[in-house]
């Protein structure tokens, strides 16, 4: 019958179409680069941390610890890092140590003893893991101010708040390395984040060494750091936004191979606008600085300043730099050369070492060098081989 | 056939006047049929011109007779005409019932044709929407067919008060959209075919496969209580008439695409399959490439077989089948700016290119089993894949920007992004309706969904310096920008639902006064939902890239650990060695959530008397949600589930006052909920090219759903039979309204909030439906339809907490998706020249601007400029068994734009035209 014949055609025909899209993937066998089996996997020898933190926790000196996922230190504990202790980080953008808001880290090392962050992986590679995170009470231009929170970009942890001297603790002598692991393009492990962290909080003599984004970011704010030393992170090396208002001293940036700018600030959030009531900007203060580039001729740029953020330089030194200075405002809502005709951003004593273009003005306002910059050639920067000693890695 | 649309096209009307009169009424039945109900047999008063066709349940009225004797012939083509003699009183009705029996030398065939109660004639459906007690508007396959629309988004865009979203078939009713709308299937839910969405694109049921599409804008108590704009109910096409068979083929160009060189993914079939779900997608990102390749061609086919056939079995059963299958392609080229622009400009592409390739198939069955006239059984089968290649580029002309670019923030991006998704839908149904008694009826139903969604292998590509690329200079080159590891990546997510779903309603008829309905609406739906991705971790910084467009060779297996690494996000066993480079990886996101739905009511249907009849109804309904997640990137802290429990006690009254034989005033107020969706709670984060959209699961908590209040007035005319003139007013009160904004957060995701105490719609409906030139059997030749709807919304911002916040700057605003001004109207043309029967259809629809994402934060909103369509379909009926028909849409071809509102005026996100797509095809009737 004519009706059957046709069904049959109909059913030929979707066999037909489901065979002719292509398939000629080849298999794929994988092999345990380590030669373990998984599924009877080596008695772990280091001592694994890891959780939600319960209860205060030390870290022992002479004692190795492996992170093997995101240690949290909520509200109440103090996480305690003896000198000397090394923690190795299993591979993972969601392996991270986070000190939520009212945690303390007390992690005092030496300069002969440092705490040093790193990969367990035999052959470790920038972005391995997350990194340090550091979440506090003090003010952020995101929100609209009081108790307000907003969520960090790994973890989804809340930050923010009014407490200008909230103290999340002590990081002193602390190196992190191989940090960096990103969840997807807008959420990027650092070195150290800190987020909203107030100037109750000690930070001096930390390193940040070959990590797959920033160096250090600042997500608003008020703590102050010294001693800062950021070595071939391949993102920004210092990175501030959403109203960062902390001073910081004596910072060395080197850039290795892969990298983008020194610096990058801005002014605000730009992906949720500048809500603070009164409304304001970042407007760190950064004293004796040096920024290593890779020479001018390959293209990039030291310090990128931007959406209305503010910032005052004092003894900065620039070296290998296609572009020193790019100032930009990206509309009405970002004002950032309106800091500079107001005084509110510039630079006193810097030298450029191999650096084509001093500024590059693209804010649309009307300044020049001579009213950016006060003292050029008296800059003389970090002077870093006076603080490195026994505790940075090169 | 052609008897049967002569035969359901010569509706006479009733001429209004005289003063001593009386009436005659009753029903028409069909005698060879067990006396089924016939609609549409003539009535005529002996030697006068006074005459009525039955309605589709047989019923007539013949009113303003002057008292006397008549002979009163009843007729039906096919059927042996009677003629009864009858006596009218002044002041009143006589009752008058004629079963007409079948003439001995007509073919039984023919007799059952003519017997069909489908409700798919713009008369029958405009009758159903007369009787109905609630606010209910339909569109029938003929009114399909006269009309050229060729699927259910286009038939609903008819309806007052309905427009469709250009770019699929996003709906919104008096601008609540997708989620305040609901879609069924033959009364049953019917699962979307898109994880972004709650409702089924409408583009996917295509006309062959509908019997009739109605909109109900009220809420009576047997539908579910998740309801606040509209129930979207696509009845399914069954056959009852003879052994027919149809096929046709066509072609559509789409003017955009014609001169281009069109590209598709590798790997995916002619008819939208793909065959490489089996293999891990690890063995698949090393086995092919990431370039797209060029299709066959740029011209879209179509073909279609549908097939019916009935047979009696015994005496009083009957059974029929009806199926059908059909396949189309369609191509379409896109080129504009895309631009992301939030407080600043972060990306912005003044050339992009978008080439999109769909392949639709459908197959459908439909067995109805007439066990007696009494009892019905029917089951329906509908099968639908729906697939989309979509090859985008961006910054094609080297003028792209980035303001997070490392080695230029002033020129050069560029970004391609090559996906494919597929969307496979089985629904199975079986239903029934029995007459138990007189006074019982019951109706049923059960079904069985089942989704697989899917996009495999999506492949992203991030370039710098691509001007160096389109330069003369070639020892410069363009490198590909890796800022992270996914800036080039490659992504595969799966969505599975299953969903087993019940209606049941029993009623009983108290007496001619009031009915009572008892019933059940049940469903029981599973989500499980799973993605990977792989980024491409270059080894060396700033990788040459050479041609953007050949990049297999850059992306090969032989490469990997020498140009780039693989990083994926969850290592297979990190602490065994097994960690995330260069090695296959465990699923990065997945959720799995559960729905339970089940609700009794109860309404009444209560004549007062002739004029005034009253529809009171209560819903118990117990809603039961949970979610369980495993995601990236939530606090540790997080239970990883959130679950909803809620009773609901839902009222509504329908109120429906007769003024005259056509005139109605209606009343309706409902008290309903709407319910978050998975994909609001899901706390996953989708990564588009523009923007990152993620779910909240604090919208289960306190409060989990939103109530909402509905108030609506309407005063429809019924002028003739295929004429209508209607004006709604309605209001309506949604608390705790969900919008989708951009959250407090370091990364910019948009996600769901509950962004206010309530939301407040107001709103204006204007339908008018006349003839305007009739012939001598007051078959209309001219037609038109206008409606028009405008809408007041306002809604009150206010920031939350929870594990995600966000805020405002302002205190309210509009409804995300409401515009204002709403415009559909359409124009036909249809002589008849002998057996040569030409259709024209000129078919216009406009919505003006609307939001389509609300700003927070200092963030303005995203506005959808409003879009003038216009369509001209013209079907050509050579004779019985030829049509020759040719489409030519969007004859306007407007600017498609998309604005962010700043201060300093509108920003352009993206603007492009989609040209003209012409069609022609080819019809055969066996």
């Amino acid at each position: 019958m004519k009706i059957s014949k046709l069904l049959l055609g109909f059913f030929a025909l979707a066999i037909f179409l489901v065979g002719c899209a292509a398939d000629d993937t080849a298999t794929v066998i994988i092999e345990n680069p380590n030669g373990g089996n998984p599924t009877n996997p080596t008695e772990p020898t280091d001592l694994e941390i890891g959780g939600t933190l319960t209860e205060d926790l030390t870290l022992e000196t002479g004692t190795d610890y492996n992170l093997t996922s995101a240690l949290i230190v909520p509200e109440g504990i103090t996480f305690t890092i003896n000198p000397g202790v090394i923690i190795s980080a299993t591979s993972g953008a969601d392996v991270y140590v986070a000190v939520l808001q009212g945690g303390k880290i007390m992690a005092e090392g030496t300069s002969t003893s440092p705490i040093v962050f790193t990969s367990n992986s035999t052959t470790p590679n920038a972005g391995d893991w997350g990194g340090l995170i550091l979440l506090g009470k003090a003010p952020i231009n995101s929100v609209s101010g009081g108790d307000a929170t907003s969520t960090s970009e790994i973890g989804g942890l809340p930050y923010g708040g009014s407490m200008v001297d909230d103290n999340s603790g002590i990081i002193k002598y602390v190196r992190i390395e191989y940090s960096g692991g990103a969840a997807d393009a807008s959420s990027e492990n650092n070195g150290f984040s800190f987020y909203g962290v107030g100037n109750g909080t000690t930070i001096e003599y930390i390193q940040a060494f070959e990590g797959k984004d920033d160096g250090i970011e600042f997500f608003g704010g008020t703590v102050n750091a010294s001693f800062i030393s950021v070595v071939g992170s391949q993102d920004d090396s210092i990175d501030w936004t959403e109203g960062f208002t902390g001073t910081l001293t004596n910072v060395y940036v080197e850039h290795r191979q892969s990298h983008d700018k020194g610096i990058e600030g801005d002014g605000f959030n730009t992906d949720i606008g500048n809500n603070a009531d009164p409304i304001f900007w970042s407007a760190p203060i950064i004293n004796n600085i040096t920024i290593n580039g890779n020479g001018s001729s390959n293209e990039n740029e030291a310090i990128r300043l931007r959406a209305g953020t503010r910032a005052l330089f004092n003894n900065v030194l620039l070296s290998g730099f296609a572009e020193g200075f790019d100032l930009d405002s990206d509309g009405a809502d970002s004002p950032t050369g309106q800091g500079v005709l107001d005084g509110e951003t510039g630079v006193t004593d810097i030298s450029f070492d191999d650096v084509i273009l001093n500024l590059k003005n693209d804010t649309g306002e009307e300044f020049g060098e001579a009213e950016f910059f006060t003292g050029i050639g008296n800059g003389t920067g970090a002077d870093y081989s006076t603080w490195n000693v026994g505790w940075t890695r090169n | 056939m052609r008897e049967f649309l002569i035969g359901l096209l010569l509706l006479f009307t009733v001429p209004l006047m005289a003063q001593e009169t009386g009436s005659i009424t009753g029903t028409v039945t069909d005698k060879s049929l067990n006396n089924e109900v016939l609609p549409f047999a003539n009535i005529l008063i002996e030697g006068t011109t006074k005459g009525v066709s039955t309605d589709f349940d047989g019923l007539y009225e013949l009113n303003d007779i002057e008292a006397g004797t008549y002979r009163v012939i009843f007729s039906f083509l096919g059927l042996e005409t009677q003629i009864v003699q009858v006596e009218v009183k002044p002041g009143q009705t006589t009752k008058l019932n004629v079963a007409l029996d079948a003439t001995s030398g007509v073919e039984l065939e023919e007799v059952v044709l003519t017997s069909s109660t489908k409700k798919e004639s713009e008369a029958a459906l405009l009758l159903d929407q007369k009787s109905a007690n609630i606010v209910k508007e339909s569109i029938g396959a003929q009114e399909l067919s006269f009309k050229g629309i060729s699927d259910a988004a286009a038939a609903v865009n008819k309806i007052a008060g309905i427009s469709k979203q250009e770019d699929g078939g996003n709906v919104y009713v008096r601008g609540l959209g997708d989620r305040y709308l609901n879609t069924t299937y033959n009364g049953l839910p019917v699962p979307s075919n898109n994880i972004e969405k709650k409702n089924i694109d409408l583009n996917l049921f295509s006309s062959d496969v509908i019997q009739n599409v109605s909109v109900s804008k009220t809420h009576a108590a047997n539908f579910y209580g998740d309801f606040a704009a509209g129930n979207v109910d696509i009845t399914a096409k069954e056959h009852t008439g003879a052994f027919f068979l149809a096929i046709d083929l066509g072609t559509t160009v789409n003017t955009n695409a014609l001169d281009t060189d069109f590209v598709k993914s590798e790997g995916t079939g002619f008819f939208g399959f793909y065959n490489r779900y089996r293999n891990n997608p690890y063995a698949v990102l090393l086995s092919h490439g990431v370039d797209a390749i060029r299709s066959d061609g740029n011209t879209g086919v179509s073909g279609s077989f549908a097939s019916g056939k009935s047979w009696n079995i015994g005496n009083a059963s009957r059974l029929s089948i009806f199926a059908t299958a059909s396949f189309g392609n369609s191509f379409e080229y896109r080129e504009g700016p895309a631009v992301d622009y939030t407080t600043v400009e972060k990306k912005r592409f003044p050339n992009s290119e978008e080439y999109q390739y769909g392949r639709n198939t459908t197959a459908m069955a439909n067995i109805v089993y007439r066990i007696n006239e009494k009892h019905k059984i029917i089951y329906n089968s509908l099968f639908i894949n729906d697939a989309t290649d979509q090859a985008s580029y961006f910054g094609t002309k080297g003028l792209g920007t980035n303001r997070d670019a490392i080695l230029d923030t002033d020129r050069g991006f560029y970004q391609s992004n090559i996906q494919f998704n597929q969307d496979m839908i089985f629904v199975n149904q079986l239903l029934g309706s029995s007459t138990l008694s007189e006074k019982l009826k019951l109706d049923w139903g059960v079904g069985y969904n089942n989704v697989l969604a899917r996009q495999p292998d999506r492949k992203r590509i991030s370039v710098e310096r691509y001007d160096l690329e389109l330069d003369d200079d070639e020892s410069t080159n363009g490198s590909f920008f890796s800022n992270i590891a996914y800036d080039n990546q490659r992504y595969f997510q799966n969505i599975e639902d299953s969903e087993l779903n019940a209606r049941l309603n029993l009623s009983y008829n108290i007496s001619e006064k009031l009915d009572l309905n008892f019933g059940y609406n049940g469903r029981t739906k599973q989500r499980t939902f799973e993605n990977i991705r792989y980024g491409y971790d270059f080894i060396e910084p700033n990788t040459p890239v050479g041609d953007v467009r050949n990049l297999n060779e850059v992306f090969t297996a032989q490469n990997l650990g020498t140009v780039f690494n693989t990083v994926v996000f969850n290592g297979l066993d990190p602490q065994n060695g097994l960690g995330n480079v260069n090695l296959p990886g465990q699923f990065e996101n997945t959720y799995e959530g559960n729905l339970d739905v089940h609700a009794f009511y109860v309404d009444a249907v209560y004549s007062l008397n002739d004029k005034f009849s009253v529809l009171p109804g209560l819903r118990v309904e117990k809603f039961n949600q949970d979610i369980n997640y495993d995601v990236i990137n939530l606090p540790a802290t997080d239970p990883g589930q959130r679950e909803a429990s809620e009773f609901f006690f839902l009222p509504s009254l329908n109120l429906k006052y007769a003024l005259n034989e056509d005139q109605n005033l209606r009343f309706s107020f409902s008290s309903t909920v709407s319910n978050p969706e998975f994909k609001e709670v899901a706390p996953f984060v989708y990564e588009d090219v523009t923007q990152r959209i993620g779910g909240n699961p604090e919208l289960l908590s306190d409060p989990a759903f939103s109530r909402i209040f509905n108030v609506d007035f309407k005063y429809e005319w019924f002028i003739k039979p295929s004429e209508l003139l209607s004006v709604a007013a309605y209001a309506k009160a949604i608390n705790d309204p969900v919008n989708l904004v951009v959250a407090n957060d370091a990364t910019g995701t948009q996600r769901f909030f509950r962004t206010g105490d309530q939301a407040q719609v107001l709103g204006l409906e204007i339908e008018v439906r006349k003839a305007l030139i009739t012939d001598e059997d007051e078959q209309s030749i001219l037609s038109t339809g206008i409606n028009a709807t405008y809408t007041y919304t306002k809604q009150d911002l206010k920031g939350s907490d929870g594990i995600f916040s966000t805020t405002f700057d302002r205190d309210s605003d509009q409804l995300q998706g409401a515009s204002p001004l709403l415009l559909n109207a359409d124009l036909s043309y249809r002589p008849i020249f002998g057996k040569y029967k030409p259709v024209g259809n000129l078919v216009f629809s406009y919505f003006s601007d609307r939001i389509d994402a609300l700003g927070s934060g200092q963030l303005g909103n995203i506005i959808e400029k409003g879009v003038p369509t216009l369509d001209f379909i013209w079907k050509n009926n050579i004779n019985e068994k030829i049509e020759l028909n040719a489409s030519f849409k969007n004859l306007l071809n407007p600017q498609i734009e998309r604005v962010r509102e700043v201060e300093s005026g509108d920003v352009a996100l993206s603007s492009y035209k989609r040209g003209l797509n012409i069609g022609f095809q080819f019809k055969y009737k066996f």
